[in-house]
């Protein structure tokens, strides 16, 4: 039995009221969901409220589910909308709202995993672990539009049919979004990896991305 | 303004998508262009690095979180019947008020003379409508994600 079938047999299990088949619902799709939101919004503890609502949204939604679309784009499109949402309250409370990830609103180190530069480690995992700082960097300075598309299609590889569905846009937009958000964090990183070698250690600074523009 | 159609292609072809005479021009620009190559080796390193991103686990307790937040939630909301008939009732009201407008302006029209009846449509008119005002247009509480899906570009 294929992924879809099974997953709609669940659905038709949990509509029907069996606590167990939701269960399984949410333990196919958490790790996904959690790292989806967490990197859309940033911070740990948002996440964490955020993939909870998601999954209640989706058990009071159930009997409004068609199966039209997959369980999947259907999980996702109800935590795009809970993050989009998320980010204007937060933007209308704070007006210059940065998305990096690397403090939280406290202006504490997020819990996120970053590399620890001074642990004495082998070069080319230490260089790794940096360029990974770099790209959730990235990721987080990328607008909610462009950074939804290229969490979707990049991280969590989904199809640009399965992204339509998801965000309710024709195929061109979000191929034009991925674009424009794959351009936007490659000259980022591109800024660091010429940097890295006077100032190892140090994230991309915003010369850098204009020394990346003047060389067009 | 070439580089940046370049910079453009980077990622199809780094998927194997850009058609084979783009790709070739491509390369050819390639050797040429110092910038496009940092461009590309940046575009290459982000590919990989974006698939490779380390994968969290969800808190475990989340299971019994979202059980607790069902258990908490409201009940969801049932469709209020007397609201929908009400609606439904409505609609023909309306056509009908509309029918009367039109008709009180097309007597006031066919009669030159100053007319009560055109004064009394009109007052009916305003009766008519104060009193549809009064009645309940409130939509019923559906959570909007049932409705809508709520990402706009």
């Amino acid at each position: 039995m294929d992924t879809l079938s099974v997953e709609a047999r669940l659905v038709e299990r949990a509509k029907a009221q069996d606590e167990t088949a939701f269960e399984q619902i949410m333990s196919l799709y958490a790790d996904r969901l959690y790292n989806y939101i967490l990197r859309m919004v940033g911070n740990a503890t948002d996440a964490e409220d955020l993939v909870q609502e998601t999954f209640l949204r989706a058990y009071q939604g159930l009997p409004t589910f068609d199966g039209r679309a997959s369980l999947g784009t259907w999980l996702y499109r109800i935590a795009t909308n809970l993050c989009i949402d998320h980010q204007r309250r937060r933007a209308r409370r704070v007006p210059t709202v940065s998305y990096s990830m690397q403090e939280d609103e406290d202006g504490e180190p997020a819990e996120w995993e970053f590399p620890d530069l001074q642990t004495p480690n082998p070069l080319d995992a230490a260089l790794n672990r940096e360029l990974e700082a770099v790209v959730e960097e990235a990721i987080g300075n990328l607008s909610p539009k462009l950074k939804t598309v290229l969490l979707l299609y990049d991280v969590e590889e989904l199809s640009y049919e399965e992204i339509a569905r998801v965000l309710n846009i024709p195929i061109g937009t979000v191929k034009s979004r991925l674009n424009h958000a794959r351009t936007q964090i490659q000259r980022y990183v591109a800024a660091y990896l010429n940097d890295a070698p006077k100032h190892a250690g140090t994230p991309p600074a915003s010369e850098g991305m204009d020394d990346a523009m003047q060389a067009f | 303004m070439r580089c940046k159609r370049f910079e453009q292609q980077m990622w199809a072809y780094i998927e194997g998508q850009l058609p084979p005479r783009q790709a070739r021009a491509l390369e050819a620009h390639l050797q040429a262009c110092p910038y496009c190559q940092r461009q590309l080796e940046a575009a290459q390193a982000t590919y990989h690095a974006l698939r490779a991103l380390p994968r969290r686990r969800a808190p475990v307790n989340l299971s019994e979180q979202v059980r607790r937040r069902i258990a908490e939630a409201p009940a969801r909301p049932t469709l209020d019947w007397a609201r929908v008939w009400r609606r439904v009732a409505l609609a023909p009201a309306l056509g009908l008020l509309a029918a009367a407008a039109w008709w009180g302006w097309y007597a006031h029209q066919s009669a030159p003379s100053p007319n009560t009846v055109a004064a009394d449509s009109a007052e009916s008119f305003v009766e008519l409508h104060e009193q549809l005002e009064l009645a309940d247009w409130s939509p019923s509480p559906t959570p909007s994600y049932f409705i809508s899906t709520g990402y706009t570009r």
